[in-house]
């Protein structure tokens, strides 16, 4: 088990964003989350990527917990030295990319395994050209983020958290910034991952290739998981109302 | 007196205007970023002194703060000034310019989104590795334009020397035109600060080329 979620409570204010989520992913899984908007899907990968504190529930990597309640019920973590040990295993794919444009690609590919996993330069370097070869875009090292697509962009994006080697990498929307001709080429990216059996969390709104491509579908709806198991069970024959309603609305 | 000794005269306070100019620079632009950092600061404490510091630098004139900085220390403590008035001078305008600067860079450091932070946090980057290798240098290059305006307004506010009767290139034209009876030193002044800032003007504008890199 690669990662377990139990129990995850999170307010903003008196906003209850999450209440009472769990769910756990195996080691070469991937889960999709869907939701409509302002479900709590975005704020849930932020838990488990440590960019958002939970207010109560456990936070379990590899069998370690990150985070635990205790009696009084609140959460706690481990301390900062080991938080990073957590932030390690787990990699984020933003919407919006949020390249360092100050750098170029391989530059964004290499300076956090230099100077944050202590990596040789040689090394980090010839991962990140592998990667980028991956990703298809190798001759586009020395570019910089702004004169690339965006299609482009979110390729670097995935392949700047692949540079890290974690054990898990989260999505969260990874097209919705991305002109609709862009996005096939970066869910084609994520397909291939899931191939060799990445570890992967993706919150998406593409229903079709949620389908495809996850051995596990989440969907969230007020801060709960509604429902949850195969795709084509959630898809073709979900058997909760919401979810019934929910995915009327991607049917046409 | 000849155009020749005059202007040799003035050398000498072209010199100390650009001393007074550099080490103003070099002690504000870093106090600076002290004083944005602090305001940013958990202590609110803290924040409150610095947030009455910069409103009060900036709600009053440079001048008065150079003859308060200068007699304050003879009025407060009976201190003998007699060495006092350079470190006085550099002490207000550091204070003051320090201010300003701070408000450019906390400026800068509010524009950059906070994707930014979040994708430094994620990839593990400690707080200083974030804000010196990803924050910073994004910094750097949004503020130029300001920075300049602030060098520009820095050269010709370097003549309010001449509030603490320091002799600089204003302060020696004044004099020498009264006692010559001549326009000449006024003209000789303005061409240096004209100079002085084409040149900053040509130096930041390589600074900004140099940044163009990237968008
Ligand atoms: N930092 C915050 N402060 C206050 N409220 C927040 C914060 N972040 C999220 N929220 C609120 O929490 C709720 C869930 O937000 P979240 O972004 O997790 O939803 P989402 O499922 O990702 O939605 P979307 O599909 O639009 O991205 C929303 O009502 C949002 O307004
Ligand atoms: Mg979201």
């Amino acid at each position: 088990m690669i990662l377990e979620m139990k129990n995850i409570k999170k307010h903003f204010g008196d906003h209850e964003v999450l209440k009472d989520i769990s769910f756990n992913v195996d080691k070469g899984e991937v889960v999709s989350i869907i939701g409509p908007s302002g479900s709590g899907k975005s704020t849930l990968l932020r838990c488990a990527t440590f960019l958002e504190t939970i207010d109560g529930g456990e936070i379990v990597y590899m069998g370690k917990h990150a985070a635990r309640t205790n009696a009084q019920g609140q959460a706690v973590y481990v301390d900062h030295k080991e938080l990073r040990e957590f932030r390690g295993y787990c990699g984020l794919v933003f919407q919006q990319f949020n390249l360092f444009p100050h750098y170029d690609i391989l530059k964004n590919l290499i300076d956090a395994p230099i100077h944050v996993q202590g990596r040789s330069k040689e090394e980090a370097t010839a991962t990140a050209m592998d990667l980028l070869g991956k990703m298809g875009i190798a001759d586009r090292a020395n570019a910089y983020p702004y004169q690339l697509s965006g299609g482009q962009q979110q390729r670097v994006a995935i392949a700047r958290a692949l540079a890290m080697k974690p054990q898990i990498l989260f999505f969260d929307e990874p097209t919705s910034a991305l002109d609709p001709e862009l996005t096939g080429e970066v869910l084609k990216v994520i397909r291939q991952l899931a191939d060799e059996h990445m570890t992967m969390v993706v919150v998406t709104h593409e229903m079709p290739f949620a389908k495809a491509v996850s051995n596990r579908v989440l969907f969230m709806d007020g801060g709960v998981v509604v429902e949850q198991g195969d795709p084509h069970d959630v898809f073709d024959n979900p058997q909760e109302e919401r979810t019934k309603q929910f995915l009327r609305v991607f049917e046409r | 007196m000849t155009f020749s000794t005059m202007f040799s005269t003035m050398a000498i306070g072209m010199l100390r205007s650009f001393g007074v100019f550099a080490l103003t620079l070099l002690g504000s632009m870093p106090l600076g970023m002290i004083v944005a950092l602090l305001k940013k600061s958990r202590f609110a404490l803290v924040r409150v002194v610095v947030s009455a510091y910069i409103s009060l630098i900036r709600g009053t004139p440079l001048m008065l703060q150079l003859l308060v900085w200068y007699f304050g220390p003879f009025y407060l403590f009976g201190m003998n000034i007699g060495s006092w008035r350079f470190p006085a001078l550099i002490l207000g305008f550091v204070l003051n310019y320090a201010a300003y600067f701070a408000e450019i860079y906390r400026g800068g450091i509010e524009s950059i989104p906070v994707g930014q932070y979040e994708a430094a946090e994620v990839l593990g980057y400690n707080r200083t590795q974030t804000f010196m290798r990803i924050i910073l240098p994004q910094v750097i290059k949004r503020i130029m334009p300001s920075v300049t305006n602030e060098v520009i307004t820095l050269v010709k506010d370097t003549s309010l020397a001449f509030t603490l009767a320091y002799q600089e290139v204003f302060s020696l034209a004044k004099q020498i035109s009264a006692s010559q009876t001549s326009f000449m030193p006024f003209l000789i002044a303005g061409v240096f600060y004209f100079v002085a800032n084409y040149l900053v003007e040509f130096v930041m504008g390589r600074i900004e080329k140099a940044l163009d890199y990237y968008k």
